[in-house]
């Protein structure tokens, strides 16, 4: 065991804390579309600063760093205090899908725009029936004779649907197969009037996620990936990068607030009472605990190629450590944490979409029970 | 950033987790529970491997090992939830080791590390040590008051009163030293003993939460209800789950104290504080949801859960329970806090 930086780990931390310092978005600006492009404008800089692509192979134009360095780039960003590139879906899910299951082609065409922000993705995966039940999406993409495909449906929970140009589209292009099978996976053109983008209006007010109509939206055959018939497997590629990558920024994340309810308590004499003391102390063990949890699994998976069953642990912790966190800040924070336009107020409301978004507790829960503890699946 | 053992760490884990489970198995545990006993066989060959003093420097007698070494025997003692009293001499001969003379030191650690003494550590306040695990048969008492200063008192110069506590996998005293004469205060500093102790104790919880969460998961496949194996059922599931979530967050917590006391000590009062509430806490919710998912049969004396549970309580309790470390969390958080803001 050695739970300190080797010097190449320690070196890179320090470079990037060093840019980070010295590069920055400026100023957040007011209302969410000029938010949006000030993000956009963050992850160019990035970008051009050789830290958009951090994980990605240097020969499609990333950094090729380890999964160290990779987890070290979220703690710092998130450290530093400066938001996700805006194409975070892209840049995460997107691109390591084409790398894996995409031509050459696609990959040429695709990948840099990814990383310079220039086209920003989306994940149409979510329907209004096809929750945690992912496999039983109902939007159909019928082939035309020129090979294209039609597609026809409802997709929900999209986010930066408005902002994107690509969506990581499934759809059933086989409805007389089994469930899982006869799905495609597509890079669908948002560009276009047979797409309808309506923003959900979320409990804290904004709109993060949008609702998709597509009425005989329009792909041409060379934006299947993977294969038709094969958008399961190609889609569960992009589902377990999704759940690998940001643990690391949440949990820096995670303890920026907390010791920043510390300093809260101790200023306003709060941690002389044993009740605050003692939720204090479970939120940073939890946090901590979430630190720990997170590297093991990525020790786990440089040594085995997957985390232990430690590694399907950390989402769960860290969103209902969240919500902890976030509900304790209304006890400690007052009445300003109970009023809308507050930094305390926003985070209690956004906190109660963690343990819902990226897969339920519950599912996850099912998902340890079966795969982890290997019980039999649940009824 | 490296969280796997060494070649030769997971050899000793594996080595140690096989031995206990041929020799210590539940039948065994059982017997020497249901008499009062140790196991003194095991004891001896436990002794003859080096187990006592893995951790105790070579010109003392044990194997000059660290923390990360003691945590994982007694990962597996827990686990097995053996018969031993080897904890204590561990312990006790991690105070002598840190905090005691070179006399104490030559006089008590070579004994401790080959198994031919045996030694104890207990809480101790106004002259009274209520409730000392493996006090019985001990042959030295490190006795920590509440100020932190810890004595040493041969066992010869105290009474020793065996008490019958809910665990009966372990020999418990309540111990009183008449003439307080015959105590040696430990001269130097022994809160980095006392915190690599509660790392050592917190190991023993993670093993018996583990065997706790095997036990289950291999019942719940097993018994069958409304004609499927209860496992199946989501509300049983969950909770299997979450017996994982609490072992795998208290053996990561531990992991990182024992690693801190071997190599990064600045890290140790805050790591120490978190394995010990973590674990504690860890240890008494899986050992009570290994009893709840048994049933009916989980609560029988036949079953051989409660002895896990019953030592979960002991050792939760022991060297303050999750309340009083999660109290350290918070004070040695605001501490690094506000330090961080004058700077």
């Amino acid at each position: 065991m050695d739970l300190t930086f080797a010097p190449n780990e320690a070196q890179f931390r320090d470079e990037l804390r060093g840019w980070l310092a010295a590069n920055g978005p400026g100023p957040e600006p007011e209302g969410e579309d000029a938010q949006y492009a000030w993000r956009r404008d963050w992850q160019r800089k990035l970008h051009e600063g050789g830290w958009a692509g951090v994980h990605w192979p240097v020969e499609y134009g990333g950094r090729g760093a380890t999964l160290v360095e990779s987890a070290i780039f979220y703690e710092e960003l998130a450290r530093s205090g400066h938001p996700l590139p805006a194409n975070v879906l892209g840049l995460l899910l997107g691109g390591p899908t084409l790398m894996v299951w995409g031509t050459d082609e696609q990959k040429e065409r695709y990948l840099t725009p990814i990383l310079s922000a220039e086209e920003i993705w989306c994940q149409g995966f979510s329907e209004p029936d096809a929750g945690s039940d992912f496999a039983a999406v109902k939007t159909r993409a019928v082939e035309q004779p020129d090979g294209s495909f039609r597609v026809t449906g409802q997709k929900v929970w999209t986010s930066g649907a408005q902002y994107s140009k690509w969506c990581m589209l499934v759809a059933r292009t086989d409805s007389g197969a089994a469930k899982h099978k006869g799905l495609t996976y597509f890079l669908m053109d948002m560009g276009q009037p047979q797409v309808q983008v309506r923003p959900l209006v979320q409990i804290t007010g904004e709109s993060e996620f949008n609702e998709l109509f597509l009425e005989d939206a329009v792909i041409p055959a060379e934006n299947v990936v993977g294969g038709v018939g094969n958008g399961w497997k190609v889609a569960l590629t992009t589902l377990m990068n999704e759940r690998a990558g940001l643990a690391f920024g949440l949990q820096v994340r995670l303890r920026v607030m907390i010791d920043e309810l510390t300093q809260i308590a101790a200023e306003n004499g709060q941690l002389e009472d044993p009740r605050v003391a003692d939720q204090l102390g479970e939120l940073h063990l939890r946090c901590e605990i979430l630190r720990l949890t997170a590297y093991r699994g990525l020790t786990a998976t440089m040594k085995y190629g997957q985390p232990g069953p430690e590694g399907s642990l950390t989402k769960w912790m860290w969103s209902e450590t969240n919500q902890m966190l976030t509900q304790f800040a209304a006890d400690v924070v007052g009445p300003e944490a109970l009023t809308m336009g507050t930094k305390w107020s926003y985070e209690l409301l956004r906190a109660r979409g963690n343990t819902i978004e990226g897969g339920t507790t519950e599912i996850l829960k099912n998902i340890v029970a079966e795969r982890v503890l290997g019980l039999p699946k649940a009824k | 950033m490296n969280f796997d053992f060494t070649e030769d760490q997971h050899e000793i884990r594996r080595t140690a987790r096989e031995l206990l489970a041929a020799r210590s198995p539940f039948a065994r545990v059982r017997e020497h529970a249901e008499a009062g006993t140790y196991d003194d066989a095991l004891s001896q060959e436990l002794g003859e491997l080096g187990w006592p003093g893995i951790a105790v420097a070579e010109e003392h007698g044990g194997q000059g090992l660290g923390l990360v070494e003691l945590v994982i025997l007694l990962e597996a003692l827990g686990e097995a939830c053996a018969a031993v009293p080897l904890r204590g001499s561990a312990l006790a001969a991690l105070f002598i080791e840190y905090a005691g003379s070179s006399d104490q030191q030559a006089q008590w650690l070579p004994g401790l590390a080959s198994g031919a003494l045996r030694g104890a550590v207990g809480e101790w306040s106004d002259g009274v040590a209520p409730l000392v695990p493996d006090a019985v048969g001990a042959d030295v008492l490190v006795l920590l008051d509440p100020d932190g200063m810890a004595s040493l008192v041969a066992a010869a110069d105290a009474s020793i009163e065996p008490v019958n506590a809910i665990d009966p996998t372990r020999r418990y005293g309540k111990v009183v030293v008449a003439d307080e004469g015959g105590m040696d205060l430990l001269a130097a500093d022994t809160s980095e003993a006392l915190r690599c102790a509660e790392v050592a104790v917190a190991a023993g919880l993670v093993g018996a939460s583990q065997r706790a969460l095997d036990l289950t998961v291999a019942y719940v496949k097993d018994r069958k209800q409304f004609g499927v194996p209860i496992g199946s059922f989501q509300a049983v599931g969950h909770k299997a789950a979450q017996m994982l979530f609490d072992t795998e967050g208290a053996r990561s917590a531990t992991l990182f104290g024992a690693w801190a006391a071997d190599a990064d000590q600045d890290q140790l009062p805050l790591a120490a504080a978190i394995a010990k509430a973590a674990a504690s806490a860890g240890g008494r919710a899986t050992t009570a949801a290994a009893i709840q998912l048994h049933g009916g049969i989980g609560f029988t004396w036949e079953a051989d859960l409660h002895w896990l549970y019953k030592r979960a309580q002991l050792d939760a309790a022991f060297l303050g329970g999750p309340g009083t470390h999660r109290a350290r969390v918070a004070a040695l958080s605001a501490e690094r806090v506000a330090a961080a803001g004058t700077r």
